[in-house]
């Protein structure tokens, strides 16, 4: 008979307390698994997001992170150059201006406009109807736009359908003409929020409509890197080359962030993961103190019979070992539901990009869940061993027999 | 050398408290022999209990020396005298302290299993002592589905377990009727008769008349 079955029975002759400690962890360790998820999820759904745009390094005129818009001067000369260096695929230039949509009633305010010189499918966002943006030169449309789902649905624009818009100058009112652009697709752009107005074009065409920055002026230029070489080798690179400007690789604009923008979820999900491992460690501490209070008579007379005092601190061991793991294990499909839920709730916030997630699935996390809940295990069960182990046997059978 | 199982020689048991020392045990010497039959009568509270778990190695006196099988028990480690009371003494109480979880069969199995007696000795011997002990039929059965008799019964079968050399009971029959207490000492008697030497110590006159040596105990002493 191994310590382990003494527990397993122990675990299922008391079944009311069993049952109440494993819900306790079960819940508890749901909360702890959410908080592990949530410490690291925006994070890794953000470099996910990042590494689906299909560009792993993005050159900036201003140094630091969030990216601020600047104007790099002299795109297309630049693009070429840095097409030349053997660590780059492919670049883009990025223009980003706000906008105004004219209506009938109301116009729509701070409109985003993307430009851009990708070629080929855009990874920056998924079609949902019609046709992608043109390559350059084979069409006669001056103006062809991608919309977002939710201006399509407010405007009830199909594709086909011609929608006006106007450039908005910051710091003046708008002087410059509306022009007439035709949609031609819908789509869902991965970093843009639910319920963001934002219409992609090419850059000519924003270079045509807007008349008050110099034409060949990006702000934002997408780099794709060999993968031979990689996104740091290729932000490398560009600086030897221009060291004017500033090149990030997505690991460095995610580390960046990972230490200014989410250290806030880390420090509340380490916070409330603490807590959740005391509550567990008070609970089944608790519990199995009590049931060896209730079992010392039992202990004494088994130390009598000469088990050992091992024999019987690891009995206590897989005991809450058991109780524990068995409500971690519940702890897991628990929890998983219950980030979903948090998930859905948290991501109605504003201004948040509708691929970005809070609670991202990692099976590191489920790792770090079952360290945590071992060592609350042992840590629960170690005033319940020492009770037995420092057990005076004499006095605490006549204790017995007299109560 | 001697004979003597165990050995207790001008032990005293003095607990400190607060309100001030109780001398449970002054001055008592006592041996065991093998195949002895010891009983030890006297009032509550006179020391019996006292004395019986210093015999058992549960317990240290404040003076004196216990020896058993010719081992001074003051020298042993804590891990050396849990060994022998494993595999050279068998303990019986008043209140049986079967393990609720565990089958009769498995109770009687515990001691072996922490002796090391592989598996199929082990049920081997647990038949044996169930058929011993009339409880044969009742092996699967939980503490809980037997009557008090029957529980004193695998209690004496897992006391018997290792074989040991010394049986010591505290009340064996304090919480039985009379005839089902005449059944535990039944039961003694064979015990007895096969060749283990018992220490009782009881408030049950019929149980004690069945001791080769009746010891009666005052206050802390024995009685000449
Ligand atoms: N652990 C202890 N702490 C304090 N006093 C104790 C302890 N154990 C025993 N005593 C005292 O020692 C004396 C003898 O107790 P003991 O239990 O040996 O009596 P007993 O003869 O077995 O009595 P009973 O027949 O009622 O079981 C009593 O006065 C008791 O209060
Ligand atoms: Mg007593």
């Amino acid at each position: 008979m191994t310590s382990f079955a003494l527990a397993w029975r122990t675990a299922t002759c008391y079944r009311a307390r069993s049952a109440l400690a494993t819900a306790g962890v079960a819940i508890i360790g749901a909360l702890l698994f959410d908080m592990l998820l949530l410490s690291r999820g925006l994070v890794d759904s953000f470099a996910d997001l990042l590494n689906t745009s299909g560009f792993d390094v993005r050159v900036v005129a201003h140094e630091g992170l969030p990216v601020l818009r600047g104007p790099i001067h002299g795109g297309g000369r630049l693009a070429a150059d840095l097409r030349l260096l053997p660590e780059v695929e492919d670049v883009t230039l990025v223009r980003i201006e706000d906008a105004v949509i004219p209506g009938p009633a109301d116009d729509l305010k701070n409109v985003t406009v993307i430009g851009t010189t990708e070629q080929g499918p855009r990874s920056a966002w998924t079609l949902l109807q019609g046709a992608d943006l043109p390559r350059s030169g084979t069409t006669p449309d001056r103006c062809p736009l991608i919309v977002t789902r939710h201006l399509a649905d407010v405007r009830g624009l199909d594709p086909g359908a011609t929608l006006n818009i106007r450039i908005a100058v910051p710091g003046t009112a708008s002087a410059l003409p509306q022009i007439a652009c035709r949609v031609v697709g819908i789509a869902d752009f991965a970093f843009a929020t639910a319920n963001e107005y934002a219409v992609a074009t090419t850059m000519s065409a924003l270079e045509a409509a807007d008349t008050t920055r110099g034409p060949d002026e990006a702000d934002l230029v997408l780099v794709r890197s060999r993968s031979s070489a990689g996104g740091s080798a290729a932000a490398r690179a560009i600086v030897r080359v221009r060291p004017d400007l500033h090149a990030y690789s997505n690991e460095e604009v995610v580390s960046q962030f990972n230490q200014n923008g989410f250290a806030y979820f880390r420090q509340v999900s380490v916070v409330l993961s603490s807590v959740t491992l005391v509550f567990a460690f008070l609970l089944v501490g608790t519990l199995l103190t009590v049931a060896t209070n209730q079992r010392l008579g039992e202990i004494a007379a088994l130390r009598a019979l000469g088990i050992s005092r091992f024999r019987i601190a690891a009995m206590l061991l897989w005991e809450s070992a058991l109780l524990v793991g068995a409500g971690g294990l519940l702890a897991l499909p628990l929890g998983g539901v219950l980030a979903w839920r948090l998930d859905r709730l948290l991501r109605q916030m504003p201004g948040l990009p509708e691929r970005l997630h809070f609670f991202v699935f990692n099976s590191s996390a489920i790792v770090e869940h079952m360290v945590l809940l071992a060592a609350t295990a042992i840590v629960a069960a170690c005033y319940p061993i020492w009770l037995a182990a420092r057990l005076p046997i004499a006095e605490t059978l006549r204790r017995e027999v007299i109560g | 050398m001697t004979h003597a199982v165990v050995e207790a020689q001008g032990v005293s048991r003095v607990f400190p408290m607060p309100a001030g020392a109780v001398t449970a045990l002054r001055n008592v010497s006592l041996h065991v022999d093998r195949g002895d039959y010891v009983a030890i009568t006297g009032p509550s509270g006179c020391g019996k209990s006292t004395l019986l778990h210093l015999i058992g190695c549960v317990d240290s006196p404040s003076s004196g020396s216990i020896s058993f099988e010719n081992r001074d028990v003051a020298t042993l480690r804590e891990s050396e005298r849990s060994r022998i009371r494993l595999t050279r003494i068998g303990f019986v109480f008043q209140r049986f302290f079967l393990l609720p979880m565990l089958t009769a069969a498995e109770n009687i199995e515990l001691p072996q299993a922490e002796a090391g007696v592989p598996a199929t000795e082990r049920r081997q011997r647990t038949r044996e002592l169930l058929e011993y002990v009339d409880l044969a039929d009742r092996a699967g059965h939980l503490p809980s589905q037997l009557s008090g008799g029957e529980m004193q019964r695998v209690a004496i079968a897992r006391a018997l377990a290792n074989r040991p050399a010394l049986l010591v009971a505290d009340e064996p029959t304090g919480e039985l009727d009379d005839t089902t207490g005449n059944h535990v000492a039944d039961l003694f008697d064979r015990v007895h008769a096969d060749g283990t030497a018992i220490l009782v110590v009881t408030h049950n006159s019929a149980l004690a008349a069945r001791a080769s040596r009746r010891l009666a105990m005052k206050s802390g002493s024995l009685m000449p």
